[in-house]
């Protein structure tokens, strides 16, 4: 295929990633290394509101933005080169820290507190995604063939549900004596806060990642077991191979494209985890590097927003991403390489 | 079944009939942008009558409000904001200055409802919040407790209340980690008697102030659900309800639903009465709710943007809406509901201090104050820490040198 | 793999079975629980007891609820409909649709069968159980508190149906677009071995890994004044980008194209290059080939992409919450919407039943398409 013809197939959609994704990235890049802000000057204003009986009105010193001529509020941009990301790392603080009172001391600096969960939340959902997803496929497979169908549909139900969703219900069946908070308690006879303590909201946070993504892995893993060469299966029975062994050699080779595939899907996912964070409310115990992101970048009531530090701080979970995948990445190379 | 629909459909006429007396008629397309609460929807419920007016009832208000303004011509003509979502909007210039059209067409306007920056109207008010104490009046009695006045008497009731076996966590509270934790704090700091900042819109709350309001804030937690780090107002609302908490230092708005025959099971056993007090002032913060005009649209076009929202926020509108908010509006009648809300404010409540500074205060509390709550760090480092966080924010804003 | 060799042991059958079994209960029973919770009165529905919640003795005191007659009718005329929609309709359809074009025949069938399922369920059988159940005593008296009341506030006062067609339209947008470019692009990618093929797909991977937040809050300002640095180019034409489906829907193409065509790539690279090859010899350019040879074949793997894409557009909250205004706002920011300031345990309740209706549509979705989904993937969508 020359260049002209495979650059009319893959142009479309080349384009709408450079408008839309490369673009901003760009920008995102050039503002973690700016700082744009408006001028301040100080006034003194009075200002009134109600009150009771009579308005309340004080005067006191404010902070204003300057206006121009056409009534725009001036800002200046200047080049701060690492001061966003060091503003996010807080790197002195971070050391000072680990000095005095070691490790668990950094639990009180909030991007290594995100560090810490988000790392613990990918690498501990990762194998049992797949460990779910697997014995998902192989439980389907094992089925009669009449209630497959069904089965499938039941699986898939946890990976179709919209995550807005998804996270509302968890507030609706878990939240103070939720239905299931209620049976847990029943079960253990004794009274349970499952969002009072830090634990217990990251362990729900995990299942409830794995409830929603093991579904997808398992019926792409499903999927790859229809292939799977019955022969070699056979061979093996007659060579004495247990179950097990079984697994181990034949049928998890064949899958272990797939098998990096969800890997690879879920890393990138689970590293931005941001939707459990927020369904669970649990920024007063943990927080993840995709919500510190988000928390800069919102702005509050009076419309403040750290561009440059949330700049800084999605330029920092993206190495972090692109750092977990490097071994998947280099197998595709390789692949790609021994393909053509 | 059939007949119930029926009867309803004929009824929703019969109201939209009575609405559609609407004394200005529309002719120029407007539209509004607000947040999506009951009042919001009364009051734009009553401008659409006028006609040829769109609202949109947005939860991203805030992030919408500043960008649209400042479009030319700016996408809403009508907005509605709060004590501190007019700073962006009124820093930016993008609303405009009301005197003229108070002048022809807001004659009948109270005082009260003018918000008036620099001598110049730029909102007009339509209700106010606050937080103030409700309390099952039943539980007090029963115990021959009187009403608490203070935090430190709403601690010893409480224990009572628990030491009798009568609810198990007798206090609830909006302590949800984010904006409600933090308000939570500016309320008892308020009533301390604090000041935010100092010169340069420099930090000031890690004082003694700071710390005692911080002290009062973990003694309430000892009798409140664990899970309070996670509770916001309506959570603490459906509390009351199911007849779980005993008492609460609540937002007015909230009052209504406790005699709501359909949700609740305490239906007028809840109390409404003053905020408990701080060493200076209730611990709560007045917070008005109004509308503001874009400045980027025609001068007819703000004619008529004015004149629909009167329409919207006349007398006729608080009669039938009288329960969804403390009206600012002429034809409110105070029922026992607004009680608490009024002895709160005549106690000299301060209103919640809105600028650009106290946004980026307001957030940083929210976030750091869980780690006191938790006992991760104790109230000085906390303070500090907070204290770091805001200086770090503010000078990526210009607002500190 | 039916073959004796394989055959297994009866315990481990049993176990498997009852795993399955679990795990069965574990992936419906949030979803049936809150469909359940959505029928009741706010007291019932956040009730702490489960039996509450499933009888709701407080649903049932308001004057709404179900008597064993109204169920026992209930479930004969669902069962009667599903019987003729997978036994009568088919046959119906083969006998009266024109040839070839068996497809209206389809949608003429579902949509008779929909309108008369409705029109017994809701019209018919409520009017025949009301002179029914008073005249059989216990039989007829209400056992379980039920009520429709939340439905009919959320799609008649609240407006949901103009929310659901927003969903529609940007969906299917979405869907439809995104195929169009990941097809094109798959297909070039998978024929061609040069660096720089796979250098756009490792970007492309890049891009996946981006946060979506820092994406979506650089667009509303440009969306919002898009009027103003348009009209240069386009004059007074120039549109305001700011809450136009289309502009949506271009985002979330664009935020899908990196899975897109990682998808159809590794689908199209299964499909042996000698057929189009074969077919280049006979003197096709590669636009003829791809159209004439590829596209008969490459649906399984277009209709299973083409799922993921329409959940990615069904799903989305952040884009669709911040670019989309009131007018044209989607179902899934609409009931992000419903918890507000003021937000009552009604509020929720309702909130509950716009969650089910969101999730009704994607129900019925997985349920036509899931053979489809398995094929698509077995016959190599995905391949790492």
């Amino acid at each position: 295929m020359n260049f002209k013809t495979f650059a009319a197939f893959v142009g479309p959609s080349v384009i709408m990633m450079i408008l839309f994704i490369a673009f901003p990235l760009a920008s995102v890049l050039k503002q973690s290394f700016y700082n744009t802000k408006p001028i301040y000057e100080t006034v003194e204003v009075e200002s009134c509101s109600p009150g009771f009986p009579d308005q309340i009105c004080v005067t006191e010193k404010k902070s204003v933005p300057k206006l121009d001529d056409e009534g725009n509020i001036i800002e200046t941009t200047e080049f701060v080169g690492l001061q966003s990301y060091s503003n996010v790392l807080e790197l002195e603080r971070a050391w000072n820290a680990v000095k005095t009172d070691g490790l668990i001391a950094l639990q009180s600096i909030d991007f290594w507190k995100a560090l810490r969960f988000t790392l613990t939340f990918t690498l501990i959902t990762l194998p049992l995604v797949l460990a779910g997803g697997l014995g998902i496929a192989l439980m389907i497979n094992n089925a009669t063939s009449a209630i497959k169908g069904p089965v499938i549909f039941l699986s898939l139900l946890p990976f179709i549900i919209t995550p807005v969703i998804g996270a509302l219900s968890i507030n609706w069946l878990f939240r103070g004596d939720g239905i299931l908070t209620a049976f847990i308690e029943w079960y253990l006879g004794r009274d349970v806060s499952l969002f009072a303590q830090a634990w217990t909201i990251e362990l729900l946070m995990m299942l409830y990642r794995v409830w929603h993504v093991a579904p997808f892995a398992g019926i792409v893993f499903y999927a790859g077991l229809q292939t799977v060469n019955t022969d070699a299966l056979e061979s093996a029975v007659i060579d004495g191979a247990s179950r097990w062994q079984r697994l181990k050699y034949v049928v998890i080779p064949h899958l272990t494209p797939l098998i990096v595939f969800v890997s690879m899907i879920h890393l990138m996912d689970s590293y931005r985890v941001f939707e459990e964070v927020v369904g669970f409310s649990s920024q007063g115990y943990v927080i993840s590097l995709q919500w510190l992101t988000y928390d800069f970048l919102v702005p509050d009531q009076a419309g403040n927003r750290s561009v440059s530090r949330a700049s800084a701080s999605a330029m920092i979970t993206m190495i972090g991403i692109a750092i977990l995948l490097v071994p998947l990445l280099r197998r595709t190379w390789n692949d790609h390489k021994g393909g053509h | 079944m059939l007949k119930k629909l029926a009867l309803a459909g004929a009824l929703s006429v019969m109201t939209s009939g009575a609405w559609a007396a609407c004394a200005y008629e529309n002719t120029t397309p407007l539209k509004s942008l607000s947040a999506g609460f009951e009042a919001w929807k009364a009051v734009t419920d009553a401008m659409a009558e006028c006609g040829n007016f769109q609202a949109s009832l947005d939860q991203e208000f805030r992030e919408k409000q500043p960008e649209a303004f400042a479009a030319k011509p700016a996408l809403y003509q009508i907005g509605g904001v709060a004590n501190s979502t007019m700073i962006p909007l009124l820093n930016a210039g993008t609303i405009r200055p009301l005197d003229d059209l108070v002048a022809k067409y807001g004659q009948h306007l109270a005082p009260n409802q003018l918000i008036k920056v620099d001598g110049k109207t730029y909102a007009i008010a339509m209700m106010v919040n606050l937080q103030h104490l409700m309390y099952r009046e039943d539980i007090l009695n029963d115990l021959g407790i009187e009403v608490p006045t203070t935090y430190a008497e709403m601690i010893e009731a409480a224990k009572k209340i628990k030491e009798a076996g009568v609810v198990d966590y007798p206090i609830g509270g909006t302590f949800k980690t984010g904006w409600n934790l933090g308000e939570e704090f500016i309320n008892n700091y308020l009533g301390e008697g604090g000041e935010f900042f100092t010169d340069g819109n420099m930090p000031n709350i890690n004082n003694e102030k700071g710390v005692a309001a911080l002290e009062v804030m973990k003694a309430l937690t000892e009798y409140m659900d664990p899970e309070y780090l996670v509770s916001d107002s309506t959570y603490v609302q459906q509390q009351f309800q199911q007849g779980k908490i005993a008492m609460a230092n609540l937002w007015a708005s909230r009052a209504a639903a406790m005699d709501d025959e359909a949700e609740s099971q305490v239906v007028g056993k809840v109390v409404m009465a003053a905020a408990p007090m701080g060493s200076e002032r209730p611990a709560s913060s007045l917070w008005w709710d109004g509308v503001v005009f874009a400045a980027n649209m025609t001068d007819e076009e703000a004619e008529a943007a004015f004149q629909v929202a009167m329409e919207g926020m006349d007398t006729e509108m608080v009669q039938a809406n009288n329960d969804a908010a403390v009206w600012l509006i002429d034809g409110f009648t105070a029922g026992p509901l607004a009680k608490g809300a009024y002895e709160t404010a005549q106690a000299g409540t301060a209103p919640y201090p809105g600028s650009g500074p106290m946004g980026i205060m307001h957030t940083v509390l929210g976030n750091g104050i869980s780690d006191y709550l938790t006992g991760a760090k104790d109230a000085e480092t906390t303070l500090s820490d907070i204290e770091a966080a805001y200086i770090t924010a503010a000078k990526e804003s210009g607002l500190v040198e | 793999m039916s073959s004796r060799a394989l055959r297994q042991p009866l315990v481990l059958r049993i176990t498997s079975a009852t795993f399955l079994a679990v795990w069965c209960l574990v992936a419906a029973f949030p979803i049936f629980w809150i469909m359940v919770m959505s029928f009741k009165s706010p007291v019932d529905a956040f009730s702490s007891n489960p039996l509450n919640v499933i009888f709701g003795p407080s649903t049932r005191a308001g004057g709404n609820g179900l008597s064993l007659l109204d169920i026992i009718f209930g479930i004969i005329v669902i069962w009667a409909t599903v019987r003729i929609a997978t036994k009568k309709l088919p046959g119906m359809v083969e006998a009266y649709s024109p040839a070839g074009q068996k497809w209206v025949g389809w949608v003429i069938g579902g949509l008779a069968l929909v309108l008369g399922f409705l029109v017994t369920f809701f019209a018919i059988l409520p009017a025949i159980l009301d002179v029914l159940n008073p005249m059989l005593g216990p039989l007829g008296r209400d056992i379980i508190g039920l009520t429709t009341e939340h439905y009919k506030t959320v799609w008649v006062e609240r407006g949901f149906s103009n929310n659901f067609k927003n969903s529609m339209i940007v969906t299917t947008g979405v869907v439809v677009v995104s195929l169009t470019f990941g097809t094109l692009a798959g297909y070039g990618l998978a024929r061609s071995g040069s660096r720089l093929a796979f250098a756009i797909l490792i970007t492309a991977l890049i891009f996946r890994a981006l946060p979506h937040s820092v994406l979506v809050a650089g667009y509303l300002p440009v969306f919002i004044s898009s009027s103003e640095w348009l009209a240069p180019i386009l004059g007074e034409n120039a549109p305001t980008l700011y809450g136009k489906p289309f502009a949506v829907i271009a985002v979330l193409v664009a935020i899908n194209q990196p899975f897109t065509i990682w998808m159809l790539r590794s689908f199209f690279q299964n499909i042996p290059a000698e057929l189009d090859e074969a077919a280049r010899v006979d003197g096709c350019s590669h636009f003829q080939a791809f159209r004439r040879v590829i596209m008969p074949v490459m649906w399984p793997g277009v209709i299973t992409t083409g799922l993921f894409s329409f959940l990615l557009g069904y799903n989305d909250f952040l884009v669709t919450s911040l670019l989309l205004d009131a007018q044209n706002q989607t179902m899934v920011p609409a009931i992000a919407g419903m918890f507000s300031r003021e937000t009552t345990t009604t509020d929720q309740v309702v909130a509950v039943a716009a969650a089910v209706s969101i999730t009704a549509p994607l129900f019925f979705l997985v349920m036509l398409f899931q053979r489809q989904i398995v094929s698509g993937l077995t016959a190599g969508a995905v391949k790492g």
